[in-house]
């Protein structure tokens, strides 16, 4: 598998295939979509985070002028009897049954022709509630009285989920335990144990596209239009629902305006298919930004980190606990847990490890994949007591590190051996970068600097499966049929790249066809920074499948593999026209060995690794807590890169996300209710929350077995930046935070607390 | 009650006349009577700046603009910025920079950086940011973007 | 849902058009503060009386031969920006302005929705106070005079009674007085303030005379600090000075807790922001900073 780019089409920092398209305002978003008949649908939610529905008072929605229908739970189970939906457990109810469970949970819908008739109608609805005592702590969510789901539904897709089938009285949706070494008796001889408490905060991807689906009827069929980064997922999904055979659904997708991990498995498309089926006409529902918060969000988490260090600096074990709010449905999160659960100590060669990971129901709005699938609260934690050892045995945080770092050809916590890990690298070109070990200015007066690094790693999920098409036409041009979906990381681009490559072709007459599941093959979803390795070899196979399917013909017309006549000619002496296709087919699932329940251990826990660390440099207002960052630099580990312009510009991106997540960013709960559901309150970055200076580095590094020696990237640049933050925070004025965000005031506070 | 109305305007150049209902924003008129989606409402609050629509040279958001009050005005959207086959040299900016990912927020940006260089030719960075602080790239495009609207100042200043 | 949109195109016209009666009846100015009501189900408009056409008075700037300025309440914020009269008569107004919202706000606002708003966190209430400025607000008895101090008598309520209009607003003439804005924000940079301090001092050969500060965003309405206004009349700025009026000013600020700070923090901030902003004026004469 592992070739090297040839052609130069590999490599290339070509601009995006469909820049004109973006910068014209041309480009087709499923926000666009609109059909003659139409019905916009408008959601009514509840106002409350847990309790039994009494009553939905819909009458007076229903005589609005201009209203269709109004529907509630009753209405959708007529043409979904059983209609509970979810890639983990099948809990969440396409309108709340019974019970709401978060506020904010779809309870009623409206449609009508017009979205503005829709929306006055929704406000006129009523529902009485009798109020249940709510659960919102990930840590209380274990012990509470108070429970989320009566019985626990397991969807029967992950293995490490069927002993939950049937539990009642809990609110845990998956307790992921490894066990390594001899914890207790490391703890007992240990010359330093150290433990701390972090956590983090409930935040929200804020696609600029608000969610937007629409399904439209057809004779036994239904075509559902959805800015959905999962589209074989909805189909399969929507036709077990259904309880039709998946060829009866067809899912399409366009440019998304925006994903992060938040427009995953099914978000509106299931309401807007009982909705068509209902009315037998097309419905679209656009969501309002506010909206979009009480969809999905990001968990917030508790992890309890303890270590155990020797006398030289050496760490020789490691207990990590860790809670994670998982909100009212379990959408993903058992994976977040699962997934991240394996790495929750750190890259750190520690002989001796515990990790216990907890999936928690809540009366939170759900939680699910945001850009790094758990790992940057794990970074936070890890990174952050790294350093407050180091600094607690006045050891340099990173002579720290490197006595303790994972190189590759070590087993790391799950007996996994590191291959193709470049956490090494990446330290050295961060130390180097920042000019660790220099003179640097500390700044003056109320003005203090600092500076802080952190890496963080994360194993790709695993086993998942792509498919791919090269269609080569009797004209020699090219179409690629991927159901990867390009919601901004440049996946069009890269994948045009890689068939190129293949064929010898230049990148800029491939044409990538958009996720249509009537067209497109399956592929598992586009998450977790898996497209460029899995979709990448796919096509990278597709390609090659073609290719030798061209030299075939060559063959059948008697011509030598080697010769240099034109795919055209060829089609011509074969056809006796203008006629024919050949179509390459690949498909790619890499191996994988579950780990064992017991003790969480697996020989074979991921295909590749991703490692990406983050430098600091702050000024701190000792007078009002307020923190600049100076400099953010992004080094990571990336194989080779496909495209290194579009892979730069996704290091930067990630990185700002997270320093969003890491400075202001946080939903505001009070008395069950969300208080800054809108970019008003929610503030995320924008121009002037940039740091001075942003730079980004991919180092020098290969992953054999990826496409041509790449691999994902579009969550790496999002470990370190928090703790690397909190770090330099340390360094600049001696306070140490635990709690994201790291806003002026928490900073304020702990200068004051600490007398400084 | 004058609860509908025909209104009158330009828009990219040509002269329109529509039936609107004096509840609705500009935004919702250039998607619903025109088909043009490259002013997008995504905040709803005039804050991110994708529904951005200039009128009478003027960037205003398209998503709290009464359409009753284009009436008689010129409107210019993204799609009427490139002459033809030609991009504006913002656009070709936004290109050769990489200055998005997703694309959303793209059109807003493009035309509040074309106002910007007609007010400002050669701005600085810190102009740049308070010009374009109103403008919201969840991507993070930002330093990409930054450096477009340096490189769009060049071509405009060598004449494209 | 429509409403019935009219555009008077005089003063008084607009004025018969309002209804003190009817809440569901309100001028419209820029609109967009107004739109945001109107979006989130707040506001249900019967009608709105668009000030657009209502008359030139509304809409110019206009310089008084003693430097004073009277400013129409139709101006648009981004004019009040560009005007050259009054970067040249009073600059810490179009430097207030620089990171009032956005450009595409300013572009669309009025100096008269901003103030009839009155949402407390707007930027130039507690300039226009510190420089002492008065609007002159007309209704069907004819047009009365009333101080920017006071104005707002609450979250969004003001002195400006349901049949009356703001006309224009009347600024003193600034001359060689000291004057600054300064605003902290501690979400985001472009988050709503968590207080802005506005200070207007006049110079007496190196000594403080006349001084206003106001403090806006961490009060309910934007607040005059008369302890601290004391406190530095008839002295002369040193870090002593500026320790105490800052400690003076976050004694009396009435603050107000939020998302953007608890009431202690932002009484540091009051203390701190104070004393910046007092620096800053000194930096520079004639209302820069």
């Amino acid at each position: 598998m592992n070739a090297t780019a040839k052609a130069g089409q590999v490599g290339r920092s070509l601009p995006r295939l469909e820049g004109r398209a973006k910068v014209t305002g041309h480009a087709e978003y499923v926000h666009n979509w609109q059909v003659p008949g139409m019905l916009h649908g408008k959601i009514f939610r509840s106002a409350i985070a847990h309790g039994r529905i009494r009553h939905v008072e819909v009458d007076a929605a229903r005589r609005v002028s201009g209203v269709h229908a109004v529907f509630v739970s009753d209405d959708v189970r007529r043409v979904i009897p059983n209609p509970y939906y979810g890639p983990a457990f099948h809990d969440q109810p396409i309108l709340a049954i019974d019970k709401v469970r978060h506020v904010g949970e779809p309870v009623a819908v409206v449609l009508a022709e017009d979205p503005h008739i829709a929306e006055e109608a929704a406000r006129l609805i009523v529902a009485e509630y009798d109020e249940l005592p709510a659960v919102t702590d990930e840590v209380e969510a274990m012990t509470s009285n108070v429970i989320v789901h009566d019985v626990l539904k397991p969807a029967g897709t992950f293995p490490d989920l069927k002993h939950l089938e049937g539990r009642k009285g809990t609110n845990l949706a998956l307790d992921f335990r490894l066990r390594r070494g001899d914890v207790r008796s490391a703890f007992a001889a240990a010359e330093h144990v150290f433990e701390h408490t972090f956590r983090t905060q409930p935040v929200m991807h804020t696609p600029l596209e608000p969610f937007v689906s629409a399904a439209e009827p057809g004779d036994g069929t239904l075509t559902i239009y959805t800015a959905s980064q999962s589209p074989s997922f909805v189909r399969i999904e929507i036709a077990r629902l259904l309880g039709w055979p998946e060829n009866h659904v067809r899912v399409k997708t366009a440019f998304l305006g925006g994903g992060f991990g938040a427009k995953l498995y099914i978000k509106l498309e299931a309401l807007v298919a009982a909705l068509a089926l209902l009315t037998r006409r097309p419905v679209k529902i656009s969501l309002a930004m506010d909206e979009q918060f009480f969809t999905i969000t990001k968990h917030p988490s508790t992890f309890r980190i303890k270590s155990a260090v020797s006398k030289d600096g050496r760490v020789t074990a490691r207990e990590c606990e860790v809670w994670w709010n998982g909100g009212a449905y379990a959408d993903i999160g058992p994976r977040v847990t699962q997934k991240s659960g394996f790495t929750a100590a750190g890259p750190y060669d520690i002989e001796n490890v515990s990790i216990d990971s907890y999936a928690l129901y809540t009366n939170r709005p759900p939680a699910g994949a945001l850009r790094g699938f758990g790992i940057p609260q794990l970074v936070w934690a890890y990174e952050s007591h790294t350093d407050m050892i180091a600094r607690a045995l006045g050891i340099d945080p990173i002579d720290f590190r490197r006595r303790n770092f994972l190189r590759d050809g070590r087993p790391q916590a799950t007996g996994t051996v590191m291959q193709d890990a470049a956490t090494g690298k990446v330290l050295d070109r961060l130390v180097e970068r920042i000019g660790w070990g220099r003179p640097f200015d500390r700044g003056q007066g109320n003005l203090k600097r600092g500076r802080g690094i952190a890496i963080g790693f994360k194993a790709s999920i695993a086993p998942t499966t792509s498919v791919a098409i090269v269609n080569l036409y009797a004209d020699g041009s090219c179409a690629l049929y991927c159901s990867t979906v390009d919601m901004g990381q440049g996946s069009d681009t890269a994948m045009a790249q890689i068939a190129a490559e293949v064929l010898d072709i230049p990148a800029e007459t491939v044409r990538v066809v958009h996720p249509d599941t009537d067209v497109t093959p399956y592929d598992m979803a586009t998450l977790g920074s898996r497209s460029t390795f899995h979709m990448g070899n796919a096509v990278k196979r597709a390609a090659e499948d073609a290719r030798a399917k061209v030299d075939a013909l060559k063959a059948e017309l008697d011509l030598p593999p080697g010769s240099n006549i034109p795919l055209p000619e060829l089609f011509r002496r074969k056809y006796g026209m203008q006629a024919g296709n050949i179509i390459g087919i690949g498909s790619f699932i890499p191996s994988y060995a579950s780990p064992d329940h017991d003790t969480g251990l697996t020989p074979n826990a991921t295909p590749f690794w991703m490692v990406g660390g983050t430098g600091a440099e702050v000024e701190v207002d000792t007078e009002t807590g307020h923190v600049r960052v100076m400099r953010l630099i992004n080094v990571a580990d990336l194989g080779t890169p496909i495209n290194l312009r579009i892979v730069e510009t996704q290091l930067s991106g990630g990185a700002i996300m997270q320093l969003g997540f890491t400075m202001q960013e946080r939903m505001e709960f009070a008395e069950g209710q969300l208080l800054n559901p809108n970019l008003a309150d929610y503030k995320i970055p924008g121009m002037r929350d940039l740091p001075a200076r942003i730079e980004n580095e991919a180092v020098a590094a290969e992953q054999r077995n990826g496409p041509f020696g790449a691999k994902g990237v579009g969550e790496t640049a999002t470990f370190g930046v928090s703790p690397a933050i909190a770090n330099a925070i340390d360094d600049a004025v001696g306070v140490r935070l635990t709690e994201l965000p790291l806003t002026p005031e928490a900073v304020y506070r702990a200068l004051t607390k600490a007398g400084r | 009650m004058s609860a509908t109305r025909r209104i009158r305007f330009t828009l990219n150049g040509r002269s329109v006349t529509v039936e609107i209902g004096t509840h609705e924003t500009l935004v919702d008129v250039l998607r619903s009577r025109f088909a043009l989606f490259g002013a997008r409402e995504s905040c709803g609050q005039g804050l991110c700046g994708c529904c951005t629509v200039v009128v009478d040279d003027r960037a205003i958001s398209g998503c709290l603009f009464l359409a009753a009050r284009v009436d008689g005005a010129r409107v210019e959207t993204i799609e009427g910025l490139a002459t033809g086959e030609r991009l504006d040299p913002v656009q070709e900016a936004f290109i050769e920079c990489g200055a998005f990912q997703c694309g959303f927020c793209t059109p807003g940006f493009v035309l509040m950086t074309k106002q910007l260089l007609d007010e400002n030719p050669e701005p600085s960075e810190d102009e740049i940011k308070h010009y374009l602080s109103g403008n919201l790239c969840r991507c993070g495009a930002y330093p990409e973007i930054i450096e477009a609207v340096r490189v769009a100042s060049r071509k405009r200043k060598s004449g494209g | 849902m429509p409403f019935d949109l009219v555009e008077p195109s005089s003063l008084s016209e607009a004025i018969k058009l309002l209804d003190p009666d009817d809440p569901a009846v309100r001028p419209l100015a820029g609109g967009t503060a107004l739109m945001l009501l109107m979006k989130s189900g707040f506001f249900r408009p019967k009608r709105l009386v668009s000030l657009c056409a209502a008359g030139d008075r509304l809409e110019r700037i206009h310089v008084e031969s003693d430097g004073g300025l009277r400013i129409g309440a139709m101006t648009r914020l981004a004019s009040l920006e560009r005007s050259i009269e009054l970067r040249r008569n009073c600059p810490v107004i179009g430097h207030t302005l620089r990171t009032l919202s956005n450009v595409r706000v300013r572009n669309v606002a009025t100096l008269g929705g901003h103030l009839a708003h009155a949402d407390p966190h707007s930027d130039l209430p507690p300039v226009l106070i510190a420089l002492d400025a008065e609007l002159v607000l007309a209704g069907p008895r004819g047009e009365r005079t009333v101080a920017v101090e006071g104005f707002a008598t609450g979250l969004y309520e003001t002195r400006c009674k349901g049949d009356e209009l703001i006309v224009e607003a009347v600024i003193p003439p600034v001359g060689g007085k000291r004057a600054a804005y300064l605003k902290c924000t501690t979400r985001s940079a472009d988050d709503w303030p968590a207080l802005g301090v506005a200070v207007v001092w006049e110079d007496s050969g190196g000594m403080i005379k006349s001084p206003r500060i106001v403090l806006g965003a961490a009060t309910e309405t934007p607040t005059r600090l008369k302890v601290a206004e004391g406190a530095i009349a008839g002295r002369t700025l040193d870090d002593a000075l500026l320790a105490r009026v800052g400690a003076a000013a976050a004694e009396e600020a009435d603050v107000v807790g939020d998302a953007r700070g608890s009431v202690a923090y932002k009484k540091q901030l009051v203390k701190v922001f104070v004393g910046r902003a007092l620096r800053a004026a000194q930096a520079h004469s004639g209302g820069t900073a």
